[in-house]
């Protein structure tokens, strides 16, 4: 007999899986979407509280093939974040979880995507980025660096946008860069930002095997894993069981504690990096940048942002959940408002 | 010589932002004090300041709220529209103008008043004299007019609300004024404002304010706009009027307010809303329609409820954007790419505005779309009566939503797209409740809403959806008919033209015409709408833009047989619909439809 395995409030990882992916075999996108699945379960988040958003693209399909048991929204391209904003309005108790794509979050849609962050809308916002538009056929997105080239056509001219270093100009609560390979890692810093309140950005380096994973693409698979230049090992450490712990590092390391208590553990690797700190955060990504390389880890965490909500003074019951009582002002009110008018 | 007793028009020249809407509203607002049936209407340029600009007032028994087609009482106190003010006069016109622009008026034809208004002006306030010196025409109009005292004290007061320096010197300007205007005009008027038995119920109020109003009764939760005239004003009175007629029991806002970075993100955020089980709405003008239309077609297609308010202004393009037109119509009706419909609430009256405001959510629950109001610039941000708005005579109604286990296992072989009862609206469930969720989408979907590209499917999709809004027909707003017995010419129109339908229906009854009227308040169009045009011998539908868009909708939709009774008269130049300008043109088409 086998035990089934079941997470803080007892559900099987199962519980947590989606339809069949209908991505290219060996696409970063599916890896990315295994590891939500198992950070979501591992974190014990009840999958009807989650709500899944996504724009268009190759990474937007995704939210079909994992949390079969959360509602979501495969909106439009570019536009997911206003849609995730409406929602958040009406039910800041929702766990937005969004997926989105280079073309979706750096071309069409990098005006709402900016708008998000200065308002800290309450989310996960995970950007599969892979330096092409795959369901159009291969096409250059804005985040691909000079000088990468392609499978097919010539190398990328134009200066790529680093979503992450823009978020940390933004004052984006939570930013981190890693790879689809990186399970671990992309693990920890998923969880992690699972635990945040506020806006959090994971960049995902996700390689396009059918379009861009030739050495010359400096996002392909082999590429990435000789370029990784790690910023520290992380270590995500759930409130529910802070015994179960990974070991203590020999060497140091530096904890954060998350909003929900949870804490993530920063073991140095090099020098220390200092992720409350923009500057430090900006360094680390140009001067990966300057060497060709991919900086990954938490880069930036500032956890004393109200988030959107918070700066609106919402009542505390989700405005979806209101009674109409507290909707519908009473008929003497109107009254009140019409004598009003009436004594002008 | 008996005078002409409220039935006059006063044309008021300024500048754009030298004060002079204070003196214009003064005027209206004594005159409506004192029972005159009166209506103003600001034409102003878009810009801040330093543009011409004209304040139309109306006084008329008949209840005329049109402009009207003359001026009888001119004043002139714009340089840079001076000679072109003066050459539109007809002969006999009351010409009061400021002394201190030292320019001519030579019209020996008209009744020329002057006043130095600004050097009077400088003697209360050196500083303010070129806002104080607008408060003398107000002196010579209550001269002219003999408007009342107490009238024009309540109007000022009200306009500077505690103000007392300004409501001093501003009383002070128009008795100077007024005595100015006796001592030195040897002029007879021939024009009186007459006190008539006011109904104390009444009020002025822009549709705009009144729509904000409604929105709140209808339990507006998520506010999201981007500025644009002629909107702005609807969602800034939602933000001033929420805080003092709702909140939550631990005092938090119950109505959340997101300016967006653009109308693509308030239109997104409206959608968010309505998904997540919400009220949401935005209000925005043809060129945010534009950009909304994506998402449009989304709502459409997801099935998912909003409310999306658009006051008219004149386009194309960036148009005239401080001017009004009906030019949207056929837009709103269409809106996004592919086949989709959708239904649209044309207030014609700020009663309306306001009970369309809370209805517009009731509808879009209960039709799972998006759901239109339709309104301009004239009714939007101009005042109008009303004898106080009517609280909602049913509770809010928040459509096929499944809330509990229960209710699912009730219905046999549930699926998000299925229409179990046969009226095309499906049961939906919202996230977070952990029933039946499912990836909403703008892709091809089943009754399941899983993922489909099946012709089939996609065509049983959209004929659901066709039925669906077809539906919802006989339950939008019925039209208002006024019938003649003898059902000869009917008169099909809507919105803001309600204000100047009764000028029109009496200059052509005068011709000897006899004339029904429809006033169309939503789309599609209810079936009394069809009934009314089988029982006419001629039908026009009158329009304030340049193609007939009604008229086109009814064209595609009509049974074939009665499309030739139906002829179009539609006209637009930006301004406010003028009675006789459209009584001409309704005349030559039917003396063409008749050679």
């Amino acid at each position: 007999m086998s035990i089934l395995k079941l997470n803080v409030i007892d559900l099987e990882k199962s519980e947590y899986k989606g339809g069949k992916s209908s991505l290219c075999p060996g696409c970063g996108h599916d890896q990315i979407s295994n590891v939500i699945i198992q950070a979501a379960w591992e974190n014990g988040i009840k999958p009807e509280g989650i709500a899944k958003m996504s724009g268009i693209g190759c990474s937007s399909k995704t939210p079909a093939y994992f949390l079969g048991k959360s509602h979501g929204f495969n909106t439009v391209h570019g536009r997911m974040p206003s849609v995730t904003t409406g929602a958040n309005m009406v039910n800041k108790d929702l766990s937005f979880l969004a997926v989105s794509g280079d073309g979706d979050t750096a071309s069409i849609g990098i005006g709402q995507f900016i708008h998000a962050i200065r308002r800290n809308l309450d989310m996960v916002y995970i950007i599969e980025n892979n330096g092409v538009y795959g369901l159009t056929k291969g096409q250059y997105s804005a985040t691909v660096e000079k000088g990468s080239k392609k499978k097919k056509g010539a190398a990328n001219q134009q200066a790529p946008i680093d979503l992450c270093a823009m978020a940390v100009n933004l004052g984006c609560s939570f930013v981190a860069k890693s790879f689809s390979g990186s399970k671990k890692q992309l693990t920890a810093l998923l969880r992690a930002a699972m635990s945040h309140k506020g806006m959090a950005i994971i960049d995902v380096i996700s390689p396009c095997v059918t379009f861009a994973n030739n050495d010359e693409s400096y996002r392909s698979y082999n590429y990435v894993k000789a370029n990784d230049e790690v910023l520290h090992i992380v270590d995500y450490i759930p409130h529910f069981s802070p015994i179960e712990a990974v070991e203590v590092p020999a060497g140091e390391f530096k904890e954060i504690k998350l909003f929900d208590g949870s804490t993530l553990r920063l073991e140095t690797v090099g020098s220390e990096h200092n992720p409350n700190d923009p500057v430090e955060a900006l360094r680390a990504i140009h001067e990966a940048d300057r060497e060709g390389r991919h900086v990954t880890g938490l880069l930036y965490y500032n956890p004393d942002m109200k988030t959107a909500t918070e700066t609106l003074g919402l009542t505390d019951i989700p405005l979806m959940a209101l009674p109409d009582s507290q909707l519908r002002p009473s008929k003497e009110s109107l009254e009140l408002v019409n004598a009003g008018f009436r004594a002008n | 010589m008996s005078p002409r007793v409220n039935d006059f028009t006063i044309n008021i020249a300024t500048a754009n932002g030298t004060g002079s809407q204070s003196a214009n509203l003064v005027i209206l607002h004594s005159m409506y004090e004192m029972g005159v049936p009166v209506s103003g209407k600001n034409l102003f340029p878009s810009n801040i300041s330093g543009l011409p600009t004209w304040f139309i007032i109306r006084a008329s028994d008949a209840g005329y709220q049109a402009p009207g087609d003359y001026t009888h009482i001119q004043i002139m106190m714009n340089k840079d529209t001076w000679q072109k003010d003066l050459d539109n006069l007809d002969p006999g016109t009351v010409i009061i103008y400021n002394e201190d622009t030292k320019l001519p008026v030579d019209r020996d034809d008209c009744i020329v008043l002057g006043m130095p208004m600004t050097k009077m002006a400088r003697k209360i306030s050196p500083k303010m004299a070129k806002l104080m010196a607008n408060m003398y025409y107000v002196g010579a109009l209550a001269h002219i007019l003999k408007i009342d005292d107490d009238a024009i004290r309540k109007a000022i007061s009200q306009q500077f609300g505690g103000k007392e320096k300004a409501i001093e010197w501003n009383m002070q300007a128009i008795s100077e004024g007024k005595e100015y205007a006796q001592e030195n005009w040897e002029y007879e008027s021939e024009y009186l404002a007459e006190a008539r038995e006011k109904d104390p119920n009444t009020f002025l109020i822009e549709g705009n304010e009144a729509a904000a109003l409604g929105a709140i009764y209808g339990g507006i939760n998520m506010l999201s706009w981007y500025p644009i005239t002629p909107s702005s004003s609807m969602a800034e009175s939602i933000i001033a009027w929420i805080p003092k007629l709702r909140e939550g029991e631990d005092g938090g806002a119950t109505c959340a307010v997101v300016q967006a970075e653009d109308e693509l993100a308030a239109a997104g955020m409206v959608l968010g809303a309505g998904w997540a089980g919400g009220r949401g709405m935005t209000c925005t003008s043809g060129p945010g329609i534009s950009l909304m239309s994506e998402f449009i077609g989304l709502f459409y297609f997801a099935e998912v409820p909003g409310v999306i308010w658009d006051v008219n202004r004149t386009g194309p393009s960036t148009g005239l954007p401080t001017r009004t037109q009906q030019g949207d119509l056929s837009m709103l009706y269409e809106a996004s790419h592919g086949d989709t419909q959708h239904i649209v609430l044309i207030p014609g009256t700020v009663d309306e505005c306001f009970e369309f405001g809370w209805r517009a959510f009731d509808y879009a629950d209960r039709f799972q779309t998006m759901v239109f109001g339709f309104g301009d610039l004239d009714l939007g941000m101009n005042r109008w009566s009303t004898a106080g708005f009517e609280y909602p005579d049913i509770p809010m109604d928040r459509g096929k939503v499944i809330r509990s286990q229960e209710q699912m296992d009730a219905i046999e072989n549930y699926g998000r797209y299925r229409d179990v009862d046969g009226d095309g609206i499906a049961y939906r469930t919202l996230p977070g409740s952990g029933l039946d969720p499912i990836l909403y989408r703008g892709t091809g979907h089943d009754e399941n809403g899983i993922y489909s590209e099946d012709p089939q499917v996609y065509h049983a999709t959209m004929k659901r959806l066709k039925k669906k809004i077809d539906g919802a027909r006989d339950l939008l707003p019925a039209p208002v008919i006024r019938e003649e017995k003898e059902k000869k010419i009917g008169i099909i129109f809507y919105g803001s033209m309600e204000n100047t339908i009764v000028e029109i229906d009496d200059m052509l009854e005068e011709t000897g015409l006899s004339i029904s009227t429809c006033r169309v308040r939503a789309l599609p169009y209810h079936s009394e709408v069809q009934k009314f045009i089988e029982e006419h011998e001629k039908v026009i539908v009158l329009e304030i833009n340049r193609d007939g868009q009604l008229f086109g909708i009814l064209r595609k939709e009509l049974p074939v047989h009665l499309l030739s009774k139906v002829q179009s008269v539609a006209y637009s130049d930006g301004l406010p619909p003028r009675a006789k300008v459209y009584t001409n043109m309704i005349i030559d088409t039917l003396e063409g439809a008749e050679s």
